[in-house]
């Protein structure tokens, strides 16, 4: 097996309520290589989302270490939290795309700007971003505002984000999880058909067992603390 | 939960919109209450000085000396009406307390019909009894001015009935002033419905923020079964309790502020027009239910009027801001009195306040599409989309810049002339008054046999009295006279406004006569003009050879040579001014003190009287320029709430950006260039909006509200501090969302909802 896109070991995540502190996870590992799927399951406030948010260093673990494209990040580093922090926004930035449940586009750019901007930021070129809203069937939409379109569209404009900056890990939030039973399947068919023809590393976090039995790997974080390992 | 703390819970979320709504209204009565204070105080002052002596005449001693009791009762036992008069100025305090006698008073009722009005009720200040007056004349021995006894006589009382040594005058306490009074309220006036413009604008702009995004909350509520109007009816009620909150307060603070600048004011209203200030009770109920309304009005608008609310950038809009702008300058130009000027001032103003965020959207939208880069064109268009969301806001710190620009020029303008005028004015090193009952005669020729006066000093006489002037075939007009002998090197530094060849040369040959602008602006003279001069019953005709400036009086003054007065001319004063020279000081004192055979005579240094001048001036602009610096404070500060409140509202964008991999110090750096283009745009839009209405202000009200006008100067200095203000304002709110964007990542949740999402 190839070096892995995102190995994480032994993470743990507790947040402050008052004076007590309350364990969202803990002794959570996951290896994901290029192609590999994997969907995080789990209750609402299971935390899957911070767990994604820890894959991409929005959110730091109380403990762990991540080794995201062959950088290491451990918790214990004595590493400055700026050094780190912009080692994860060089990662965001060119290597891993991020994509919510909704709000992923800016409002005040077409759908064409912001798939431009997205991946103008990632360095890459611009002259495929038009292609990228053709393949997901929204090309005459691209003059559009956000706010101009559906739900689905938008969502597929988010996929066209992503992939227009060619990453190597996509960590997607509940990206069907506003839409409409047949939207949803349409758009996580884009993204699956997707992540197959380039190859990227995906990581999905959704309620939804169906969308989770199309991912190669689950990791089931219902049970709280100590539970997660990658099956 | 009832329904009241459903709609409430929304500042129990947001307590800082409610802290800046009720800042807004506080803040927008203290300064609109205290304007409103002042220019009540002077209304009422001017109204009082002008009721009170309408008509009046007093009595005066032929010898020139001052009126004593024993003069009262010489003429009461003539059987003559008069009643004593006793100006006394209020210790501490702005203004003074006039002391009259009721019983003598009480002839007035039957006779001359002048004192049973409400000016003269003993209860109300300024009059008191003139025991009291006594007292507190008593009481303050440092007092500025020492109290003089004036006798009026009522309208019964002729030259013919008067005993021997006494001699009839119209009773006035200053020039007459005409209009001009009315101008200067006007001009208040003016000022304070401005203020209280902005700082509408701001309270409506805070108001509309928090309605915004409480508007999923209204809508949630009317799914719930609850009518809208009900929920309309319980936002009134909120708005009510919350004004009747903070405009008491309000109220209370602007007294507080109009105490505090009443010196300053007190000395303008003085100066200007020879008229104290008095205090007047103070009301509140008119003026909470006034600023009540205001709010009301302020805040729901969109209730009142349904539909009025069109989207900002809309081409109705645009068109409606040209024709504005068009006729205000069209109307500025050719007005032809105050109120007109005035009506075109707002609607300029209502014409740039349509017009500017639609400018700053147009442009913006326009160098978004010129911009290949999508984070710049992005930029570009979310400064679209603030200067639409924040309109409000941005068209009041237009307005204020543009308020301030305008009256700063004005001021320093006014500084720097004023200086100029006033050096030349006091050239001479002393200023010596003749003194009573002495003439200046012999004085003159003293001086003028001084060899070092001659050789090295240099010095004029200065008999001051009142002439009659007119225009050939037109009416004559009372003026103050200054006959000068002989017209020194003192003099010939002034600046004229307008001069023929050598006017000084003119003057001293006593071929002309020098006239100052508030006359020759009444009579419509200009250089070259004839004057009918009318000295104590001697004609003559003169044309005029200057115009010089003379600031902060009304009355006409016409400057002639001294070898033109008659023998039987009444001069009302005397006096010197001397550079002495080689001629030492103690020389010219004990000179002159032998030829008047006085003990002591009065040399003043003109250095104090420049720097008391200077002093007065000071005060006199403190109070515009406290206003206009507290409404600049209040209008950056509504703009830094809100730039804060709406960027907190796009939070999520910036987050995303930072989520897409730009780091922190990047995505600071666009929001810093956000808001800074912002508010640097709205400064240097305001610039050609403050030099226009600094042009109105110089060529246009000043003029017509004082009878003066001031060469019109720009002070690019003070626009690079106001632009680099409006920076400081723009960084303000930079820093305010980089501590929001710092405190961690929220989830998107609200991203898409309320005014986040807008584009």
């Amino acid at each position: 097996m190839s070096q892995p896109v995102l190995d994480a070991r032994d993470l743990g995540k507790s947040f402050a309520s008052g004076a007590e502190r309350i364990a969202v996870f803990s002794g959570v590992s996951v290896s994901l290589a290029a192609g590999q799927s994997l969907a995080l399951m789990g209750r609402s406030g299971s935390g899957k989302s911070t767990l994604l948010n820890l894959f991409c260093g929005l959110e730091r673990p109380d403990n762990g270490v991540i080794t995201l494209l062959g950088e290491r990040f451990d918790c214990r580093a004595v590493e400055g939290f700026r050094e780190q922090e912009k080692r994860w926004a060089r990662l965001r930035r060119r290597q891993v795309g991020v994509m919510f449940q909704e709000a992923n586009l800016m409002p005040a750019l077409s759908l064409l700007d912001n798939v431009r901007l997205r991946a103008r930021l990632a360095e890459q070129p611009l002259e495929q971003c038009q292609a990228w809203l053709d393949r997901l069937g929204i090309g005459e939409l691209a003059r559009r505002y956000p706010d101009q379109v559906s739900g689905g569209q938008r969502q597929r404009a988010a996929l066209a984000m992503v992939f227009a900056m060619n990453p190597d890990l996509i960590l997607a939030d509940e990206p069907t999880g506003s839409l409409d039973r047949r939207t949803a399947e349409e758009v996580s068919a884009e993204l699956f058909r997707l992540q197959a023809q380039t190859g990227v590393a995906l990581v999905l976090a959704t309620h939804d067992p169906e969308l989770a039995e199309r991912c190669r790997m689950t990791l089931d974080l219902a049970h709280g603390a100590g539970s997660g390992r990658a099956s | 939960m009832t329904l009241f703390a459903a709609l409430f819970s929304h500042y129990r979320r947001h307590p800082l919109q409610l802290v800046a709504l009720a800042l807004m209204i506080l803040v927008a009565t203290t300064l609109w209450s205290g304007v409103r204070q002042l220019t009540e105080q002077a209304r009422a002052s001017l109204s009082q000085s002008e009721q009170v002596i309408a008509g009046r005449q007093q009595v005066l001693r032929v010898d020139g000396a001052g009126l004593t009791v024993s003069d009262f009762v010489t003429l009461r036992r003539a059987g003559l009406c008069v009643m004593p008069w006793l100006e006394v100025p209020r210790q501490g305090q702005v203004g003074v307390v006039i002391g009259v006698d009721p019983l003598a008073a009480a002839c007035f009722d039957g006779g001359g019909g002048a004192f049973d009005n409400a000016a003269l009720r003993l209860e109300s200040e300024p009059f008191v009894d003139i025991g009291e007056a006594v007292r507190l004349a008593r009481e303050s021995p440092a007092a500025e001015r020492r109290p003089s006894l004036v006798l009026i006589a009522s309208g019964n009382v002729t030259a013919g009935a008067l005993p021997g040594g006494y001699r009839l005058e119209t009773f006035a306490r200053g020039p007459e002033t005409g209009e001009l009074g009315e101008s200067f309220l006007l001009n208040l006036d003016a000022l304070g419905v401005l203020v209280l413009l902005i700082t509408a604008l701001l309270l409506r702009a805070v108001y509309r923020l928090g309605i915004v995004q409480r508007r999923e909350s209204f809508a949630l509520l009317h799914r719930f079964g609850v009518p809208p109007a009900r929920i309309d009816r319980w936002l009134i009620m909120e708005l009510l309790t919350l004004s009747a909150l903070c405009i008491l307060p309000g109220l209370w603070l602007g007294r507080e502020l109009a105490g505090l600048l009443g010196q300053g004011f007190g000395r303008s209203l003085q100066g200007l027009f020879d008229a104290p200030l008095y205090s007047i009770s103070g009301q509140w109920l008119a003026p909470a239910l006034s600023m009540m309304a205001v709010v009301l009005v302020a805040c729901l608008a969109d209730f009142l009027v349904p539909g009025g609310r069109r989207v900002v950038g809309s081409r109705g809009h645009g068109k409606l801001a040209g024709i504005l702008l068009g006729l205000g300058l069209l109307l500025a130009l050719l007005g032809p009195s105050l109120i007109w000027v005035f009506a075109a001032v707002a609607i300029v103003f209502a014409g740039a306040g349509l017009l500017i965020p639609i400018l700053i959207y147009r442009l913006a939208e326009r160098a978004a599409c010129a911009r290949a880069d999508p984070l710049v064109r992005w930029r570009y268009r979310e400064l679209a989309v603030m200067a639409r969301q924040l309109a409000l806001p941005v068209v009041a710190l237009q307005f204020t810049f543009a308020m301030v620009l305008a009256i700063q020029a004005l001021v320093t303008t006014f500084e720097d002339t004023f200086d100029r005028w006033l050096a030349q004015r006091l050239e001479a090193e002393l200023y010596v008054p003749v003194p009573e009952g002495r003439s200046g005669e012999a004085a003159a020729r003293w001086l003028a046999a001084q060899p070092e006066l001659k050789t090295s000093g240099a010095w004029h006489r200065v008999i001051r009295g009142r002439a009659g002037v007119s225009v050939p075939g037109g009416t004559q007009t009372p003026v103050d006279v200054f006959a000068l002998s002989p017209v020194s090197s003192l003099l010939t530094g002034w600046d004229l406004l307008a001069s023929g060849d050598d006017p000084w040369a003119s003057l001293a040959g006593e071929q002309a006569v020098l006239v100052n602008e508030q006359l020759a602006r009444r009579l419509g003279l200009s250089v070259g003009d004839r004057l009918e001069l009318q000295l104590a019953g001697q004609r003559s005709n003169l044309p005029v050879a200057g115009i010089y400036a003379d600031y902060g009086r009304p009355a006409g003054e016409i400057l002639i040579n001294g070898r033109l007065l008659p023998e039987q001319f009444q001069p009302e004063f005397e006096s010197f001014s001397i550079s002495p020279g080689a001629l030492s000081r103690a020389r010219l004192r004990s000179g002159l003190e032998s030829v008047w055979q006085v003990s002591d005579i009065t040399l003043r240094d003109n250095e104090e009287i420049r720097d008391l001048a200077t002093g007065v001036f000071d005060q006199t602009f403190l109070l515009t320029r406290s206003m206009t610096v507290l409404t600049l404070a209040l209008a950056g500060l509504a703009l830094l709430i809100m730039g804060w409140v709406f960027f907190t509202g796009r939070a999520w964008y910036f987050r995303l950006l930072a989520t897409w991999g730009l780091s922190r110090r990047e995505v600071a750096a666009q929001l810093t260039r956000l808001s800074v283009g912002l508010t640097g745009r709205v400064a240097l839009l305001a610039l050609p909006l403050g030099i226009w209405l600094t042009w109105v202000l110089v060529h246009r009200i000043n003029p017509l509200a004082f009878g003066w006008s001031l060469p019109m100067a720009v002070y690019p200095g003070f626009w690079v501090e106001l632009v680099g203000l409006s920076l400081l304002i723009g960084l303000g709110i930079a820093l305010l969302m980089g501590r929001q964007l710092r405190a961690g990542v929220a989830m998107p949740a609200s991203a898409t909802s309320m005014t986040g999402g807008e584009r």
